[in-house]
């Protein structure tokens, strides 16, 4: 009896200090090592995402939740310098010097590139072994092979095939044979030359084929991985049992300085350290003078200067708001809600974050944000006034002010502030003015909104994707806006799968929420979304916009080097698209980012791919300040204490007043 | 479907459809002895008659939001719209009758005064509440129009008949039950598209089970009365049986499930549209309005109004139904009479 009591006395003991081992106020989960070989702290960033990657398949995945997942995992063949962005430059990362230009007899022209030795992949199940083979060209062949390959869809092929020989025959080929695309079939716009030297053959001059090869749609893979990685259950258990193999969309199997450890759906993506990893160092110089200080100490040393990175996804704003707050996420972006407590009127960080040693930055996406009008609708498209007409209802300002605390400026034009033909001084002809869209919508055959056949209100369908609380308030937002014209403007919400594929099929009228995110700092990428040839699902024009005059002029600005004769021509395209108004434009993507004390940015080029390699953390104070950010108060262990004896001695004398 | 319960006159017709039902019932009522029971009982409940006022409050209210008066020169106008025309629509936010606008970048004076203070497109607070209760009614009436004749007679059919056709209803019924119910509408959701006739739709033909069930156990009972057996002795039909015996005698519980199960659609609603499945853009609901405040939390100076217009005027109607229900119970229990 004894014997049992103690047990039960030592059970619970050992239970409660289980539980009480795991009180804590660190929502982040362990991370997977305290201390590196050499005894140092193993170094974990911690981040938020406010959704989940879509596919972590280097040559399908384009949307920014992947990328950023994919990109530290797969290196590419060259890279932004992180710090020289006026004007950008590109490096080599997996070539061991800039592709060299070659005139072919033909007036054609060709890159020859020459690999690293000695990078290796990282080691996995899909090689030999489990160790991760030598990087070869033949790697890169194969990747732009599946760039042709029309079942693994990808979203620039229509953009390379234009440009490089031989990828439109082999679509084609594979289109006809049901999709399946022979891969011993001869890529002639790739010619292997050795195992680490191999030549691009373009079919005309394309200067910008430099910054594809800075994106992870060009990065190399391994073929063994593809075939390793199917989806189909094998007998990989333990015992001969059979388990099933993740798809390569979702393993990753690359050269990058980190590998995909774990992925937890709807909840954290984890990434390591590839121990492997030596193809890249912090560089010797390029920042500016004032992040001397920070930086100089990094300038030579291995890559990444982490050891792990926790994505955990943040459905929600307010828990990475609290986070933040008490240090447990290494900076946040600013947004709507929070923007108040954070930011002053004077646009400086709030005093009682400031005093924590955080600061405030302010990040301008190379992108544009606009609405899509469909040019193939048979009210739309024939109609340019009815077109401007909306386009000057629309009071951008306005929703910038409500939605987004008024941070990003007005879009003026396509191109994106910082990129080579953006005129500083250019104002949309069609930007709001009300009295204006009232006027052309006289012009337009609809007076007062209505259509004079019918007398009933101009009916337009607006399609939007209202995952959330704040999407629908922009989209009432916008509806009123058109409404203020006597229109009425019906709203159709989508998933955001459903909406890419009306964009796709051309299934809209107007499609809000639509933009983009400049993939190289080059005005080609943003008028190709406006280029006849260009329309979905092989390109982007998802407004299928088709003007000879614009298309003739892209044609030529395409190939061009930057030169006043190229400006000439962006600046004849710039105004064209406005008149034409196949889009409503909106805003240039900017806001503020928070930059905890512990966690300085160590570069912040929007166009650099797997730049988190550079990212860095103050390990030690980041302890010493969520222990200041995060007293724990004894007061309540006291009350509780306080109403436990009380309620003891309250006991006692009951018992005793009823005689028990 | 949306587009039919979107037009001027098909929802002129359901208020009217809606004033004539109750008619209908308190005539029907006052020529029953059991029913004047009842009321005098009623009557006698403060509780009861408190919340009924609330009730008959909200529902005018309702009706003021649903009918819709055409105008000659845009889109129709509700009687409340047309009541509350004169309430300026702000730029943003605004706290409860504040003079300036929210911003602490760029505050502006306000148009007017508002005593709920506006939400994130300037909308009044208050205006916004009250036209939020022509959906939770028109959700609560037309989702009960669909589910109390189903519930009901397949509950009749199975108490009275019982065999094949009990087990049939039965398997029906708990098959149904036995799938999450949130999530069986949200599935109805997506596949038939956001709205308030498919929102009604989708409720309906998830919410008959309980009364049902109820209805079943209680015609059971009944079946085996003595006014049955005589009925049946004299020759009347089943039908006749069905409808002129047994139906009035189960019909106290159907209006006692109405009133109860009148709140918990009203909650649904909110749920589902908090969840971003229930009401489509632009349409008031106190659930989308709970689900916009959400956020709203982060913000400094707090943003409170929007949540407690909400969440008050639901916690008004719900309490009020189901206070109202309780009493109805009492009113009607046997034991009492």
């Amino acid at each position: 009896m004894d014997l049992i009591a103690s047990f039960q006395r030592v059970l619970g003991l050992s239970l409660g200090l289980v539980f009480l081992a795991g009180c804590g106020n660190d929502p982040n989960p362990r991370p997977l090592r305290q201390t590196r070989p050499d005894g140092s702290p193993w170094l974990v960033r911690y981040s938020g995402m406010p959704d989940e990657p879509r596919s972590l398949d280097p040559q399908v995945a384009y949307d920014q939740m992947s990328r950023r997942i994919l990109e530290p995992v797969v290196e590419t063949l060259l890279e932004y310098h992180p710090f020289k962005t006026d004007p950008y430059e590109v490096v080599p990362v997996l070539l061991s010097e800039m592709p060299r230009r070659e005139l072919q007899a033909d007036g054609s022209v060709s890159y020859l590139c020459k690999l690293k030795p000695g990078i290796f992949f990282v080691d996995d199940p899909c090689f030999p072994g489990g160790k991760g083979r030598e990087l070869v060209a033949a790697d890169v062949y194969y990747a732009f092979q599946r760039i042709c390959d029309p079942k693994v869809g990808c979203p620039v092929f229509g953009n390379l095939a234009e440009y490089i020989k031989g990828m439109s025959q082999l679509y084609e080929g594979a289109k006809k044979n049901g999709d399946q695309l022979d891969y011993s079939q001869k890529l002639s716009g790739l010619e292997v030359i050795d195992s680490h030297t191999f030549k691009l053959h373009l079919l005309k001059p394309y200067p910008q084929i430099i910054y594809w090869l800075a994106m992870h749609f060009t990065a190399p893979v391994a073929r063994e991985a593809v075939d390793y990685y199917d989806g189909q259950p094998h007998p990989d258990g333990p015992g001969g049992r059979e388990r099933v193999r993740p798809k390569f969309a979702w393993h990753p199997v690359a050269t990058g300085p980190f590998v995909l450890h774990e992925y937890r759906p709807g909840h954290l993506i984890r990434l390591a350290r590839n121990e492997r990893y030596q193809t890249t160092v912090f560089p010797e110089g390029g920042w500016t003078p004032d992040r001397e200080p920070l930086l100089r100490p990094f300038a030579g040393k291995n890559l990444p200067l982490v050891d792990e990175v926790l994505f955990t996804v943040f459905r929600e704003e307010l828990p990475i708001v609290l986070l933040s707050r008490q240090g447990y996420l290494d900076g946040m972006g600013v947004g709507k809600d929070a923007f108040n407590s954070f930011v002053t009127p004077s646009l400086k960080l709030d005093q009682k974050y400031a005093s924590r040693g955080m600061s405030l930055e302010k990040d301008v996406d190379l992108g544009t944000f606009y609405m899509s009008l469909n040019m193939q609708d048979p009210v739309l498209g024939p109609n340019p006034k009815l077109r401007q007409a909306l386009s000057c209802a629309h009071d951008t300002q306005a929703g910038i002010d409500i939605f987004r605390n008024g941070v990003p400026p007005v879009a003026q034009q396509l191109i994106a502030p910082g990129i080579f033909g953006f005129q500083p001084g250019f104002r949309n002809p069609y930007g709001f003015n009300l009295e204006k869209a009232r006027q052309l919508m006289v012009e337009a055959g609809y007076p007062g909104g209505r259509d004079p056949k019918t007398g009933r209100p101009l009916e337009l369908t607006m399609d939007v994707t209202a995952t959330g609380a704040q999407e629908r308030q922009v989209a009432e937002f916008n509806q009123r806006q058109f409404q203020q014209l006597g229109i009425q403007v019906k709203i159709v919400e989508n998933t955001f799968a459903r909406m890419l594929e009306k964009e796709d099929q051309g299934n809209f009228q107007i499609a809000s929420g639509t933009g983009w995110g400049a993939d190289y700092p080059d005005p080609e990428n943003f008028f190709f979304l406006f280029y006849g040839k260009n329309f979905p699902p092989e390109g982007k024009n998802i407004s299928r916009y088709r003007n000879a005059e614009f298309d003739r002029l892209f044609e030529q600005m395409a190939t061009m080097e930057n030169s006043p004769e190229r400006l000439e021509i962006v600046r004849r395209m710039n105004a064209i698209l406005a008149e034409d108004c196949p889009v409503i434009l909106e805003m240039n993507k900017a806001f503020y980012v928070v930059v905890q004390p512990f966690a300085p940015r160590t570069q912040n080029n929007t166009l650099l791919e797997g730049g988190l390699k550079y990212a860095w953390i103050d390990h030690p104070l980041r302890e010493q300040k969520r222990r200041d950010w995060n007293p724990v108060p004894l007061w309540p262990l006291g009350a509780g204490a306080v109403l436990m004896i009380g309620a003891v001695f309250y006991s006692v004398r009951w018992n005793r007043r009823l005689d028990v | 479907m949306n587009a039919l319960f979107d037009n001027l006159w098909v929802q002129n017709a359901l208020v009217l459809a809606g004033v004539a039902v109750w008619v209908a019932l308190l005539i029907h009522g006052s020529r029953s002895e059991r029913w004047r029971r009842a009321w005098l009982r009623l009557r006698k409940d403060r509780v009861g008659m408190i919340s009924g006022g609330v009730i008959a409050l909200y529902l005018g209210v309702g009706a003021l939001e649903s009918f819709q008066i055409p105008q000659p020169t845009g889109p129709s106008l509700s009687v409340l719209g047309w009541m509350t025309r004169g309430v300026p629509r702000e730029k943003s936010y605004s706290a409860p009758l504040a003079r300036t606008s929210l911003s602490v970048v760029k505050p502006e004076p306000l148009k007017g005064r508002h005593l709920l203070g506006t939400d994130a497109l300037g909308n009044d607070t208050l205006v916004q509440t009250l036209r939020a209760c022509r959906t939770a009614l028109a959700i609560g009436g037309i989702t009960s129009l669909i589910y109390i004749p189903l519930g009901t007679l397949l509950g009749i059919l199975a108490g009275y008949y019982r065999r094949w056709v009990d087990d049939v209803i039965q398997y029906v019924y708990s098959t149904l039950a036995s799938i999450p119910s949130i999530l069986l509408l949200v599935s109805i959701l997506m596949a038939l598209g956001k709205g308030l006739g498919t929102m009604s739709i989708a409720l309906g033909v998830t919410s008959w089970v309980g009364l049902c069930r109820l209805i079943r156990g209680e015609t059971m009972r009944q079946s085996e009365r003595p006014y049955v057996a005589a009925a049946r002795a004299l020759g009347q039909s089943h039908w006749k049986i069905v409808l002129h015996h047994l139906l009035p005698n189960v019909l106290h519980l159907v209006v006692i499930n109405f009133v109860l199960g009148f709140s918990g659609l009203v909650l649904t609603e909110a749920i589902l549209s908090y969840l971003g499945v229930g009401t489509p853009v632009g349409t008031p609901s106190w659930g989308s309005m709970i689900d916009g405040a959400r956020s709203e939390f982060s913000r400094e100076p707090l943003v409170w109004w929007n949540l407690t217009a909400a969440t008050g005027a639901l916690f008004g109607l719900v309490l009020s139904l189901n206070l109202f229900g309780d009493a109805l119970r009492r009113a009607f229990d046997p034991k009492k009479a």
